[in-house]
């Protein structure tokens, strides 16, 4: 799988809004970071270096700069979490709807907690093997195992749970955090065993996807959706299609293409033309029209003081 | 609410495959390393005899100079070149390995179960694990051509008029025609992920087709000539496009026929052509103008 480059290799820690203030924090991961490898190439040199015959140290300076690269990104993660441990301490983290403001004390310290995230989530992102992904996430406390894959897709760092054998599809976003307007919304995400999200799909914040679903390509959730357990979700926002069957045993032979396309395009739009009031009698209509005005009222006398 | 009791009662044995979803596995499994590690090292092993043969006649570090400016000029020289001596001992290495997997299990298209222990799903991971050390490495060189290079190296059929490089693409069981445009996001994809099954089939794109941004390409998808797939539209699997065509929507549906498909074909040789056509023209007119005139007189 070849990943764009026009998408700078996909995938860092999202919506990190940069602050002049917050640039201390990079400086220092960056400089923490490098030390620890200087250190080791130094006694490398002092170990194996010759300058009459070099032979050993050109033959093992390519498995060097390997190490020297993981002690890097493992180094960066040490101190990412020492400083997210420090910066948790002064304000834990939690869910909720905030303002999206500098003067709301949860918003600041959303965006310095991905501030810190993201040089060691870059670093491992810029590493061709998958699996330092998984530790950065899991080091950042993202419930993953290293059954899944998250390498192609977005994925937040935190506030997302996964189960086993979920496959995240190429240009997929897994979001725990969402800016609406002037809001700034974090839900957690849970993802169950075996999902399979689709190419380009858009996860919201809040979703629950149950076990052995599907989210198809394109499509997206909606803020605080649950997909149940064993279903196919299609379109946007994601309707619930058809049931999972996809994994029952000994259907090689029965699996089968569309042939007539146009109708299940049809057949797609049925899903969205149908408005679930439809079969709503008239005092029905009437009592539900009545709700919505009342829930208006609520609202606005919320807002009001 | 009363689409999923809808749904339900009508798809009691619905097997049909028409949503689309990713073929992104790229599991953590240690085995990889084992293809890895050698590859990395016998490369660096290059550079390193590279950058031994380049200092050994260097003078030593003194006061004088000199010696030094032209070293620090040919300095970028020499990074280039070592960063190409690795990309290419890297894909001789990987297509080494690649040709001894496939002769141990032979890459062929069908569907498999998408499980550890089945023999087609386990080489196909490995198969796109070895390819993408190579990928990684060209597609953060700012230089396109070295995309395509590689897509072809490891058996895209491809010319290098088509253009790849901004798209998630497959790098087997891909035939691409001439002036191909594949958009940014866009994925293509010969591999797909189904419940427990992987499915694999040829995706081949005819002359002159264009793929728009964020558009998902299925497995045995087929396009004519000169078509047009929309921004954010899906094809369903072993979909057929006809020549000729815009498709767009989820699942791609005909939307109208492509009318610019004319200006894609039209190439240096035939712009040329025109203009001297409109050069006779006119001398003709010229000429009959003088005609005209001559009864005149």
């Amino acid at each position: 799988m070849s990943v764009p480059t026009s998408m700078r290799v996909g995938p860092f820690t999202p919506t990190v809004l940069v602050k002049k203030r917050y640039l201390l924090f990079y400086i220092f991961l960056i400089w923490i970071s490098i030390i620890p490898i200087l250190l080791e190439f130094w006694f490398y040199w002092q170990w194996l270096y010759d300058p009459v015959r070099p032979v050993h140290f050109y033959i093992f300076l390519p498995l060097l700069f390997f190490l020297m690269y993981l002690t890097m990104v493992f180094t960066a993660l040490l101190f990412a979490k020492i400083l997210l441990g420090i910066v948790n301490a002064f304000h834990k983290p939690k869910e909720g709807v905030f303002l999206r403001d500098l003067s709301d004390k949860d918003y600041r310290y959303w965006s310095l907690r991905n501030t810190i995230k993201r040089w060691p989530v870059w670093l491992s992102h810029k590493f061709p093997f998958p699996f330092l992904d998984n530790v950065c996430f899991k080091a950042f406390g993202v419930k993953t195992t290293f059954t899944n894959s998250l390498f192609e897709g977005w994925v937040d760092c935190e506030f997302i749970e996964f189960g086993k054998n979920v496959v995240v599809g190429q240009g997929s976003i897994i979001q725990s955090a969402v800016i609406v307007g002037n809001l700034l919304i974090i839900r957690k995400t849970i993802i169950e065993d075996d999902v399979r999200i689709g190419a380009h799909a858009v996860v919201m914040p809040g979703t629950h996807i149950g076990k052995r679903s599907v989210l198809a390509a394109n499509s997206v959730t909606i803020v605080g959706q649950e997909l149940e357990e064993g279903y196919i979700y299609v379109g946007i926002p994601s309707k619930k299609y058809k049931k999972n069957r996809f994994f029952e045993d000994g259907l090689e032979k029965v699996l089968g293409h569309v042939k007539d396309v146009e109708g299940l395009r049809q057949k797609y739009e049925e899903m969205y033309i149908k408005r679930h009031d439809d079969h709503l009698s008239i005092k029905e209509r009437i009592e539900h029209r009545k709700e919505i005005k009342e829930e208006e009222k609520r609202f606005m006398e919320q807002q009001e003081p | 609410m009363n689409n999923a009791v809808h749904n339900e009662s009508k798809d009691e044995i619905d097997y049909a495959l028409d949503f689309t979803t990713s073929s992104a596995i790229s599991r953590v499994n240690v085995k990889f390393l084992a293809v890895y590690i050698p590859i990395i090292w016998l490369s660096g092993i290059l550079i390193g005899v590279f950058w031994y043969e380049w200092n050994k006649n260097k003078p030593p570090i003194s006061e004088d100079w000199e010696p030094w400016v032209g070293t620090l000029i040919f300095l970028p020289y020499a990074i280039i070149s070592m960063f190409f001596i690795f990309i290419i001992s890297c894909m001789f290495l990987s297509k080494l390995f690649l040709i001894l997997i496939n002769l141990i299990h032979k890459p062929r298209e069908g569907v498999f179960r998408a499980e550890i222990g089945d023999a087609d799903f386990e080489f196909w991971c490995l198969r796109t694990e070895l390819k993408k050390l190579v990928m990684w490495l060209m597609r953060n060189f700012p230089i396109p051509w070295l995309d395509s290079l590689a897509f072809k190296w490891f058996g895209v059929k491809m010319d290098s008029s088509s253009h790849l490089p901004d798209a998630w693409c497959d790098i087997e069981f891909v035939k691409l025609g001439r002036r191909v445009l594949v958009g940014q996001g866009a994925v293509v994809m010969s591999s797909m992920v189904i419940g427990n099954y992987l499915i694999i089939k040829e995706v081949i794109l005819d002359d002159y087709t264009v793929i728009g941004g964020m558009a998902c390409v299925s497995p045995g998808t087929i396009t004519g000539r000169d078509v047009l797939l929309g921004a954010i539209s899906a094809t369903v699997l072993n979909q057929l496009l006809e020549a000729g065509w815009i498709y767009f929507g989820i699942p791609a549906i005909k939307l109208k026929p492509n009318q610019l498909a004319y200006v894609s074909q039209i190439t240096k040789s035939s712009v040329d052509d025109e203009q001297k056509v409109i050069e006779e023209e006119v001398i003709n007119i010229e000429e009959e103008k003088k005609e005209k005139l001559k009864d005149k007189w």
